[in-house]
């Protein structure tokens, strides 16, 4: 293979990889059983495919395990194939032909990262290693000492290594190095000393306070923003998201042309402001009301869970003191048989044996459907209840509604009557001249008014029927949710407690046959 | 009634011979209740020999105490106060005296008053001025059941010269303290001063109790010691059914036959709790019985009460005491219930209200026949300060505590004897012993309690009867022991060791032991081990003569339970893994998941085996046989069950190890007990600056370092010129000329004085090469004739004449060098001299 000159370029293959972990894998004894048995890749928890003259990384895919993966010294130019190894704490890429940092997206659990002697001009993609400890990004072709800032974000980073990049050859490096990042201990290998770090600090100080401001206003602003999108979902929770204000009332008129046309005819106005400030109060009044009830549902449930968490823990405790007591017995009686000479004795024994295990299973299925049985009680309880609390917050919704169309319908009445007003106005010609022409279009004559203010009342009505319909379905939705959850919960741990159980007796039932076998043969 | 806490000071109630048949009558009447506890059924021989035993029974009646004399006093010693009365105490004796008379002839039938005995120096004295309210500086004394204690275990008991009557003579409360003994009286004024002192509200009783009492014969009393710790009954409060709560499961059984079963055990059961009911009762009495006669109040012990008082006033009981001291009312305000003699305006316990004043009124109407001349004189009279001297306890006799150090408390069936710390060289400081019979010649258990051990052993519980050793240690032992029980103190029996485990490296808490197995509880482990527990076999016979120590017993069985580790998931973390060593057979039982019933488990038998080819099998399916709740693919592998393998057989190594050095440990312990217990050294605070040899003698030397600074100081500061200056009329203002020839002649003297030592070290340094010269002239001369002895003798003689001649060489050569510096530097000394400088520096 090491031919002088230039060598053949090779790419990652099954034969490759096969060689590397039985090289590598255990030795000697344990050895002999690796080779006996096969190792599978995803087993490996440790790779070295160093010197190998490799151009491209590919096939890693079946090692999911592997914690530490060494390529150094190859040819290899691009990062990638590296995504399915999402456990991976070290990652050695050094003296590569590697020119941009990429490809490492998935590697959340990285600590140590090595791409020295490489072609790296910049320092970027590595947001996703947020456990980054050790960084070695030496003899590269960093020119810019921004690419330090870039490093802050690593809360965790502990060693770093710039030497032999240009920007190491700059004056400030070091003490540049120092000040922005703080926590870092060693940095090209060396410990930086307390005395380094505080000339470091104050040489950099007005620069580094400035960052730090415009760090944490952003940092301030998620926050915010965060808190907002929380409070949005519990609002979502509780079905009642965007009802404590007036965005309803202004989700009416939004689409409503002839409403804000009809806005600006006399007394309309103050109409208006009256109308809004009722219908917003209503909508606070079923805010308030979603919020409450959502807390009582989520009391119940949370009552609820803790109850049944109460009970399966008792059962569970129950069954395993029942294990406990037949292992006791069990595990005596089982040495009793491997000891006993005479044949009819041991047949006894062997048959009291499997008397008890079928008691035990016995005993622990009793226990199993007791639980289940009183469980489906508890829920179809629960079920009712939850019904009921649903039911009574949609009451409680559709009444508000009510209240809200009603509101609309009083003002849609008020509305054409001033409509009217102005209309017959218009006929006279009494009316002042301040009117836009779209809206001047619309008293030409009675139909045409009466038609735009209907139309705008429809529009309205439908917005709150949406509303409530939305609300209405999606409580509904909710529930249904809820309880088939329930449901499917109970049913798995059912399937899983009967299996658990079986499959116990099973085991202890082919224990004793490989005793019977064993005590035949001889 | 709680506010008397006082101690209740009696005199003998009934005549002594009643008191005798009382005593006499009340042990017949318990005795056979005692023989027929013991022995239920009683025969005709039982009888008889009970006849014979309540024939045995002597009843102790006390020899007449003789006439009560106390150790002469020096009467010349004593303050003033003592040797006579002030006006007002003059005053105060004639208006006790009035009372007194007026008292005899309003109540003819009832004993004369105890108002004013005499003193030491047989002074009269009023009572309440004998009592002198004083703080102590130790704060055990603050309360008033440690100052009782205090009290009754400082002073030794002298009983009255008459039962009947109070002493004619009652001493300061300070002589009592210096004899440290005293009748009741004088026991109860020194109590009252200091509990005054400390702020309560105490009286002096005269007045009447039982003979055990007054004898302070505790004989009859169970020693509260004994007692057993009332058990807290804590009721699990029950939190109220959730609203899902599951239904209890459906009760199948028949009514009918639990009804009769419940009908069948109600009979049995009625009578249990009956004799329960009656255990309880018993109990209850027991409990509430006092712990110590010396205060008590509606105890039977207290039969009567003729007057009280405290440092302010004095009362009379105008009620009867038909019914002990339980009836009586406590509200020394109600002047029909207390007579008072001063007229006092703070009256403390005068619980009526203000509506109820015409009442009192008309109470003090018909009071007024003795009121009348005694609140003419009172008025505006208020009781003369003590006359006694400062109540001093020092800090040795406060430590002491009892007379000598020692005292024997005989109780019921128990012997309690205390001493004082240091007084036994073992730093036992108390020692219970308690008897199964009433004439204690069968011993029970004795309880040891010690203080000041080096070992840090508190208490030695030891029971005769099993033989069974338990010692209770504070913390601080160097192997961080707690409590050790044990019946003998060779290896390999059974024991008990329980540790402070905080104290220890490895987190154990207790090792039990028996003759075959070691039981090990651990908490606190990074490992998380809880539980060790150790079968061993019988001991092999070693070929070679061994010592038995390194020979360990092999190890059979070694079972290991870990606590939880949280960090690893429940199907790796062990829970217990046993090593069957002699099987060679390994068994692994994991932790139970948090939503499953059973948990994985794993065993493996370690067999060499060879396969028909000659070649080691080095593993097989069959060597693993595991159960797993969750079957994953990699357990199933023989690869990783080899290494689990090959690193619990590691694992087994460092058990057995660990077993081993367990057994080590042990026998170190012992051997560490037993050295403690031979040294039995005592540890002395460095705040004890008395016992403790180290600081006091760092103190001595500090002291005499201190002082020969001093003396260097005074050498230091010798006046130079005071010879001179003596010479000169003193008082006077130098003169310049006076002042030249101070100097000279000051200078001059010293010049002088050097030459002489020149002189003096020249001569003796002549001297001595004279005298070697000489010597060895003689040598020379009389070489031959010489004994070796002789020639030894000059030789020595030369060597050291050689070594003097050198030495007083150096010093000459020393003294030339050094005297010009000298004389230079007493010059300069001179002119810088506060009396001369004026003088002198124009010539400077």
């Amino acid at each position: 293979m090491s031919r002088l000159g230039d060598v053949e370029p090779r790419v990652i293959d099954d034969h490759m990889l096969k060689q590397a972990v039985g090289e590598q894998g255990p030795q000697e004894e344990a050895g002999q059983l690796a080779k006996q048995e096969g190792v599978l890749f995803k087993d490996v928890l440790s790779l070295q495919l160093d010197f190998q003259n490799i151009l491209r990384i590919d096939n890693l895919w079946p090692f999911e395990n592997l914690r530490k993966l060494q390529l150094d010294n190859n040819v290899i130019e691009k990062i990638e194939g590296l995504e399915r190894l999402t456990r991976l704490v070290w990652l050695d890429l050094s003296f590569n032909n590697i020119e941009a940092i990429e490809g490492l997206d998935s590697l959340e659990s990285l600590e140590d990262l090595s791409l020295f002697n490489n072609r790296i001009s910049k320092v970027d993609s590595l947001d996703a290693l947020v456990r980054l400890q050790v960084l070695s990004l030496g003899n590269n072709r960093i020119a810019n000492l921004t690419n330090v800032i870039y490093l802050r974000r690593f809360k965790g980073l502990r060693t770093l290594s710039l030497a032999g990049n240009p920007v190491a050859e700059q004056d400030d490096y070091k003490m540049f190095v120092c000040a922005y990042l703080p926590d870092l201990v060693y940095l090209d290998f060396r410990r930086i000393d307390d005395h380094t770090k505080e000339l470091a600090e104050v040489k950099h100080q007005y620069s580094l306070d400035e960052l730090k401001h415009r760090e944490n206003l952003l940092q301030a602003q998620q926050e915010d923003e965060q808190a907002r999108r929380e409070e949005l979902e519990e609002h979502k929770a509780a079905f009642v998201e965007n009802l404590n204000g007036p965005f309803l009332f202004e989700s009416m008129y939004a689409e409503d042309v002839e409403g804000s046309k009809l806005a600006c005819l006399p007394g309309v106005g103050e109409l208006l402001e009256t109308y809004r400030d009722k219908f917003v109060i209503v909508c606070l009044n079923l805010f308030e009301c979603g919020l409450k009830q959502q807390e009582k549902r989520k009391a119940e449930l949370d009552t609820f869970s803790q109850c049944v968490q109460e009970a399966i823990q008792e059962n569970q405790e129950q069954g395993r003191q029942r294990i406990a007591k037949f292992e006791e017995t069990h595990l005596l009686s089982l040495s009793a048989i491997r000891d006993a000479s005479e044949l009819t004795t041991l047949e006894t024994r062997l048959v009291a044996c499997r008397e008890r295990v079928a008691e035990l299973f016995n005993a622990l299925m009793t226990l199993e459907m007791q639980l289940a049985e009183q469980l489906e009680e508890t829920i179809s309880l629960f079920e009712r209840n939850i019904a009921d609390l649903v039911g009574l917050f949609v009451e409680n919704v559709q009444s508000l509604m009510a209240q809200c169309r009603d509101l609309e319908n009083h003002h849609h009445e008020k509305l054409l009557e001033a409509a009217i007003n102005t209309l017959e106005k218009t006929v006279k010609g009494e009316l002042d001249e301040d009117l836009p022409d779209d809206v001047r279009a619309l008293f030409v004559d009675k139909d045409t008014l009466v038609n735009a203010v209907g139309a705008s009342h429809d529009v309205h009505l439908l917005k709150i029927d949406s509303r409530e319909d939305e609300l209405v379905t999606k409580v509904h939705a909710w529930c249904t949710h809820l309880l088939d959850r329930i449901h499917r919960d109970e049913i798995t741990r059912n399937r899983k407690r009967v299996k658990e159980i079986s499959q116990y007796a099973d085991h202890a039932q082919t224990e004793l046959d490989a005793l019977e076998c064993a005590e035949l043969l001889d | 009634m709680e506010v008397l806490k006082e101690k209740v000071e009696e005199e003998e109630a009934a005549e002594r011979e009643e008191a005798a048949e009382r005593a006499e009558r009340g042990e017949k009447a318990m005795w056979p209740m005692e023989v027929q506890k013991e022995e239920s059924t009683v025969t005709q021989e039982m009888l008889r020999d009970l006849e014979r035993k309540l024939s045995e029974i002597e009843v102790s009646i006390p020899e007449k105490p003789s006439t009560f004399t106390k150790d002469p006093i020096d009467v010349s010693k004593l303050p003033l106060s003592y040797q006579s009365n002030t006006l007002k105490e003059e005053h105060l004796l004639q208006v006790a005296d009035n009372f007194s008379r007026q008292y005899s002839h309003l109540c003819p039938d009832r004993v004369p008053l105890f108002l004013h005995p005499l003193n030491e120096c047989k002074v009269p004295k009023f009572v309440s001025t004998t009592i002198r309210p004083t703080l102590m500086p130790y704060p055990e004394l603050y309360n008033w059941d440690t100052c009782a204690q205090f009290v009754s275990d400082f002073l030794s008991m002298v009983p009255l010269p008459d039962p009947l009557k109070p002493p004619p003579y009652l001493y300061s409360s300070a002589t009592v303290l210096k004899l440290q003994k005293g009748n009741c009286f004088d026991f109860s004024t020194l109590l009252c001063s200091m509990l005054i002192g400390a702020g309560y509200d105490a009286y002096c009783v005269n007045g009447y109790g039982s003979q055990d009492l007054c004898l302070m014969d505790l004989t009859r009393e169970v020693c509260p010691l004994t007692m057993k710790p009332k058990e807290a009954v804590q009721k699990e409060e029950k939190a109220p059914p959730k609203k899902y709560a599951i239904r209890p499961p459906r009760d199948l059984s028949s009514r009918f036959e639990q009804e009769q079963e419940t009908k069948r055990q109600k009979a049995i059961q009625d009578e249990k709790e009956q004799r329960l009911r009656q255990e309880e009762e018993r109990l209850m009495e027991e409990e509430s019985a006092k712990t110590d006669p010396l205060y008590g109040k509606d105890d039977d012990h207290f039969l009567g009460i003729e007057s009280l008082w405290n440092h302010k006033n004095y009362w009379v009981n105008m009620q009867d005491c038909w019914n002990c001291c339980k009836d009586l009312v406590f509200d020394l305000g109600d002047p029909v219930k207390w007579e008072y003699m001063l007229l006092d305006t703070s009256k403390p316990l005068l619980s009526l209200t203000e509506g109820d004043d015409s009442e009192m009124s008309e109470m003090n109407d018909e009071d007024d026949v003795e009121n009348l001349g005694k609140e003419d004189e009172d008025e505006s009279f208020d009781m003369p300060p003590a006359w006694v001297e400062r109540i001093e306890i020092s800090p040795e006799a406060f430590e002491t505590r009892c007379p000598n150090g020692k005292k024997v408390i005989q109780y019921k069936r128990a012997k309690l004897e205390k001493w004082a710390p240091y007084v036994n060289t073992n730093g036992l400081v108390s020692r219970l012993t308690s008897y199964e019979d009433l004439e204690c010649t069968k011993i029970l258990e004795v309880k040891e309690w010690f203080q000041n051990r080096e070992d840090m052993l508190e208490l030695r519980h030891v029971n005769k009867i099993t033989g069974l050793i338990i010692d209770s240690f504070k913390p601080g032992h160097p192997q961080a022991l707690r409590v050790h029980s044990y019946t003998s103190m060779q290896p390999e029996r059974d024991r008990v060791m329980e540790f402070y485990e905080t104290a220890r490296v490895d987190g154990l808490i207790k090792r039990e032991e028996t003759a075959k197995t070691m039981t090990e509880y651990y908490q606190g482990r990074p490992d998380f081990l809880s539980y060790r527990h150790v079968d061993f076999g019988p001991r092999v016979k070693k070929t070679a003569l061994n010592s038995a120590e390194s020979n360990p017993r092999p190890v059979v069985k070694i079972t290991e339970r870990f606590f939880r580790n949280p960090e690893k998931p429940a199907d790796e973390d062990v829970a217990e893994r046993v090593f069957m060593i002699l099987d060679e057979r390994i068994q692994l039982r994991y932790h139970c998941r948090e939503d499953h019933i059973t948990a994985s488990k794993r065993e493996f038998l370690r067999r060499t085996e060879v396969d028909s080819k000659g070649n080691k099998i080095i593993m097989t399916p069959d060597m693993c046989i595991s159960f797993e709740v969750e079957p994953t693919e990699h357990t199933k592998k023989l690869l990783y069950q080899y290494e689990a393998m090959m690193k619990l057989k590691d694992e087994e190594k460092l058990s057995r190890h660990q077993a081993w050095e367990s057994e080590l440990e042990v026998l170190e312990i012992l051997k560490l007990r037993e050295e403690e217990e031979a040294a039995h050294a005592l540890t002395i605070s460095i705040y004890d600056t008395k016992r403790n040899e180290k600081s006091k003698e760092y103190r001595e030397a500090m002291e005499r370092v201190m002082h020969e600074e001093h003396l260097r100081q005074m050498e230091a500061q010798l006046d130079y010129l005071a010879p001179f200056l003596a010479q000169l009329p003193p008082g006077e203002k130098l003169t310049r000329w006076q002042a030249v020839r101070l100097k000279d002649e000051c200078l001059s003297d010293f010049k002088q004085r050097l030459i002489d030592k020149a002189n003096l070290i020249q001569a003796r340094f002549e001297k001595e090469t004279q005298e070697l010269q000489k010597k060895q002239q003689w040598y020379q001369e009389n070489q031959v004739t010489l004994t070796p002895e002789d020639e030894d003798l000059y030789l020595s003689y030369c060597s050291q004449a050689m070594f003097r001649i050198r030495i007083l060489e150096q010093r000459l050569n020393r003294h030339k060098e050094l005297a010009p510096l000298k004389y230079l530097a007493l010059e300069e000394k001179l002119y810088k001299d506060p009396r001369l400088v004026e003088i002198l520096k124009v010539f400077v």
